[in-house]
């Protein structure tokens, strides 16, 4: 069951640029996507819910969880994958790094194998345990990338641009990992207006504002419109 | 150092961590700091062959080693000639063809993160010192990890100067290299922090 998202009156300034202005929405839905222009604050939004950005202004919670008081906690159960998977890999080994998201979270050893193993196996990379990480190919990456993250059973998800970088069949194994029971809630950022379409709602960002939100169809068609 | 592990089921893949790290550390002193003749320097490199015989890598898997480091020896090898006799100077290329040699024997039989969790282990007791082991393994993990990602960044910078017709320069390369490596450095800054490490 999808939890809590709120906003009250956020803000968030870089130097002179607004990043965000007063943004405030209340989200239960349990796929949430996000749609704007490069620069429109998307990204910025999707950062504060897993406290890689804190709010210059007003209050957000997540899941009833401060992430400006308590980030830790935070990102125990959120997770974040992002566009260059690339930068999410940690460790020299797959296996290895699957594994590490679940150090310092009090599993057994013997548990932190047996999870790993059943993971790689969901995401079809059992064959490749033992292959140097950065030796696959983008698209095993992001598999990678996103096994890491659902392997310590999040209860959100945060995609930034997740399937940009990605041939068709790579984006449609993200994109069924992504829509799975798996992920209780997904907050999805994306200029794929066919995958923001499936969310059950979406927001809309530009010059740093929640310009509107609602029904995917309604706010893509009236995006379309606006810069097709 | 970058992740060599071949995986296997020899003494040396079957050995924990820390012992395998203390025994070849051990080696590894003996080689660099005894006063060797070439006799003895001979008794070194049968020790060696045979770690990399018991470890299953055969000759091989030796001379796949000895490959990769093959310009730093012959380097080596001209420079100690040109300054000490022969013997002295073969005594001095060899030992550090051996030490690579056993390091590479570790990288090969041991898996990273088996390696990590033992220097963290042997590094825990300098924490009443304030020594973060946790944070030196991480740093050693991270190390080995972004070495393949850093000479991607330069093989695409050299493709990227060939495919505009122009040959590399040293600031053509190198701007674009720090630039790639630093905004690299912040994104992977961020994933660590959201994958749990506190910053």
């Amino acid at each position: 069951m999808a939890g809590t998202i709120a906003f009250d009156r956020v803000g968030v300034r870089f130097g002179e640029h607004n990043a965000l202005s007063d943004v405030t929405i209340t989200l239960t839905q349990a796929r949430i996507g996000v749609i704007g222009l490069n620069g429109s604050g998307k990204s910025t939004f999707a950062r504060m819910l897993n406290a890689l950005v804190l709010p210059g202004a007003g209050e957000v919670r997540v899941h009833g969880i401060d992430p400006s008081a308590e980030a830790a906690r935070v990102r125990r159960i959120a997770g974040f994958v992002f566009a260059n998977p690339d930068a999410q890999i940690i460790m020299p080994t797959v296996a290895e790094d699957v594994a590490f998201s679940l150090r310092g979270r009090g599993v057994p050893q013997a548990e932190i194998a047996a999870r790993v193993t059943a993971e790689l196996e969901v995401f079809g990379l059992s064959a490749l345990a033992d292959a140097p990480a950065h030796e696959l190919s983008g698209g095993q990456k992001q598999l990678l990338a996103l096994c890491a993250v659902l392997i310590t059973r999040p209860e959100l998800v945060i995609a930034d641009e997740p399937t940009a970088l990605l041939d068709a069949r790579n984006r449609r194994l993200i994109i069924d990992h992504l829509f799975s029971e798996r992920v209780p809630q997904l907050v999805l950022v994306t200029h794929d207006l066919d995958l923001a379409a499936r969310c059950d709602v979406v927001l809309r960002f530009e010059d740093g504002r929640l310009l509107e939100h609602g029904d995917p169809a309604e706010i893509i068609a009236r995006y379309s419109e606006a810069y097709a | 150092m970058i992740s060599l592990y071949r995986p296997g089921t020899s003494p040396l893949h079957r050995m924990p961590a820390g012992r395998k790290l203390l025994l070849i550390g051990v080696l590894v002193l003996a080689i660099s700091i005894y006063p060797h003749t070439l006799w003895t320097l001979g008794i070194a490199v049968a020790v060696v062959v045979a770690g990399y015989l018991i470890a299953g890598q055969g000759i091989s898997g030796l001379w796949r080693q000895v490959r990769m480091v093959w310009m730093l020896i012959v380097f080596t090898g001209v420079f100690q000639l040109i300054f000490v006799p022969w013997p002295a100077a073969t005594i001095t290329t060899t030992r550090i063809l051996l030490v690579i040699l056993c390091a590479a024997l570790i990288s090969l039989t041991t898996q990273t993160s088996a390696m990590l969790d033992a220097i963290e282990r042997g590094l825990t007791p300098l924490s009443r010192i304030g020594v973060r082991a946790d944070r030196i393994a991480l740093l050693l993990a991270l190390t080995i990890t972004v070495i393949p990602v850093i000479l991607g960044f330069a093989r695409d910078i050299i493709t990227a100067h060939r495919a505009r017709g122009v040959r590399p320069g040293p600031r053509t390369f190198v701007v674009p290299l720090l630039v790639h490596t630093m905004r690299f450095a912040d994104e992977l800054g961020e994933a660590l922090v959201a994958r749990g490490l506190r910053s």
